[in-house]
């Protein structure tokens, strides 16, 4: 084996390494508790670099929607560098209440939360609520046990409410999905989740590579022509 | 080092294991970095105050009368709950709309409507975090190899029963070192009349005829 294929054979089997851990947190999330045993939480893996930066931009593109986004900026910085995300979804809690009658929407009832009128898709909401409070924290259930697992097997992992959020934006989720997070996994020596410095979002590699480009592409294109 | 007996061992290790387990929730994952949550080992006379609470909603809620009857026969062996609790009012500031509301002050300003099992409305990565701690809490002990379940009906009841002041909602993770596992089959309680009875109640649509058809 040459020197240049084996550093190319880690740089498989890292994404390998990413494949397969991802689908054994699925797993892990699939088994853990949800309440009634009801199947009401998916999990879908984002592993393809195209699919993470449509979403990272719809997770900007948010960010400049509401002042109390601004944290989705980082957000965005922190999933580009992530190897894989996983989303979770909350089906039912948006079309289904639980017919438990826990008043932990303030409706006291299912039947009167069923009338009540949810919020409009518009620009500034990231989830149309009203939702069924009981039914959406399986999705704690799921997230948490993707992050047991990924604690098990060493894999870096970070909790985005931004990219669900987005993600429900973009249509890639389920229909009548109600509400989602995602875990973003990364298999890298530094994890782009935690310990990030302050401004992280406008001083990174890839900023920087594209302030060089701006401040030398007249040079470049003088050259050229 | 003096003999220890094995029940002392087992109690022992009972206790042990639930101090690891209510760390496990504490140091949990949560949103925001926040750590509102509150905890509470429940005692003798609380277990059976949150049993007796439980059987008497009876037909109102079959599920909690039926882990109310458990609970009574899961005290006679080694038995701990730990009851996780929270209050609604968000100061994330994430105004994701999930609760309802637009922003997270018109949360804060709505009035409380209040019920036996939980006042609302509720902040929803609140309601998250508490369950992220509970799932924490129910992985540690599984971990442990202990008997383990999640209750949401202990920690309504815990809730109506005040056992924890100042919260709005609870949840209770449960675990038991019995000879049996106690929570690997919860309808042994139901005699078969009974289950039928209850069945034809709760899930109508499995036993009702054709479209159509007359309700005898």
């Amino acid at each position: 084996m040459s020197r240049e294929k084996a550093q190319k054979q880690f740089e498989d089997d890292r994404k390998e390494a990413v494949h397969i851990a991802s689908r054994l947190l699925l797993a892990s999330g699939t088994t853990s508790p949800r309440v009634g045993g009801v199947g009401e939480c998916t999990m879908h893996i984002l592993e393809d670099e195209c699919t993470i930066e449509e979403l990272c931009q719809e997770i900007e593109k948010m960010a400049a929607e509401k002042e109390s986004w601004d944290f989705f900026k980082k957000d965005a910085a922190a999933l580009r560098d992530a190897d894989a995300i996983m989303l979770v979804t909350s089906l039912r809690s948006l079309t289904d209440p639980s017919d438990i009658n826990c008043n932990l929407c303030g409706y006291l009832t299912c039947d009167y939360m069923r009338k009540a009128d949810k919020l409009e898709r518009v620009p500034g909401v990231a989830y149309t609520g009203p939702l069924c409070a009981f039914r959406a924290t399986n999705i704690s259930y799921a997230v948490g046990g993707i992050v047991g697992q990924a604690r098990q097997l060493g894999i870096d992992h970070g909790i985005f409410w931004s990219a669900g959020a987005a993600a429900m934006r973009m249509g890639i989720l389920p229909r009548n999905t109600g509400f989602a997070l995602a875990v973003g996994i990364s298999v890298t020596e530094k994890s782009p989740f935690r310990d990030v410095p302050p401004r992280s979002d406008e001083i990174n590699e890839r900023t920087m590579n594209d302030r060089i480009i701006r401040r030398l592409w007249p040079q470049f294109r003088s050259i050229y022509s | 080092m003096e003999k220890i007996e094995m029940g002392e061992l087992i109690a022992g290790g009972l206790a042990r294991a639930l101090e690891l387990m209510a760390v496990a929730a504490y140091t949990a994952i949560k949103f925001g970095d926040r750590n509102t949550i509150k905890m509470a080992a429940m005692g003798s006379d609380e277990l059976e105050t949150i049993s007796e609470f439980c059987f008497s909603l009876g037909d109102m809620s079959p599920l909690a009368a039926r882990d109310g009857r458990a609970l009574q026969s899961m005290v006679k062996e080694p038995f701990a709950m730990l009851v996780i609790g929270d209050t609604r009012k968000s100061d994330l500031n994430y105004n994701c709309g999930a609760c309802g509301y637009s922003t997270c002050a018109e949360l804060n300003r709505a009035e409380m409507v209040e019920a036996l099992t939980s006042n609302g409305p509720f902040c929803m990565f609140k309601a998250i975090n508490l369950h992220m701690a509970a799932n924490a809490a129910a992985a540690a002990a599984w971990r442990l190899g202990l008997q383990c379940r999640v209750f949401g009906t202990f920690g309504f009841a815990a809730k109506a029963m005040e056992s924890m002041p100042d919260i709005d909602t609870a949840v209770a993770v449960a675990v038991s070192a019995a000879k049996n596992d106690p929570f690997f089959d919860r309808h042994k309680y139901w005699t078969n009349d009974y289950w039928d009875e209850i069945f034809r109640k709760e899930f109508p649509t499995f036993v009702r005829g054709f479209i159509g058809a007359v309700e005898e």
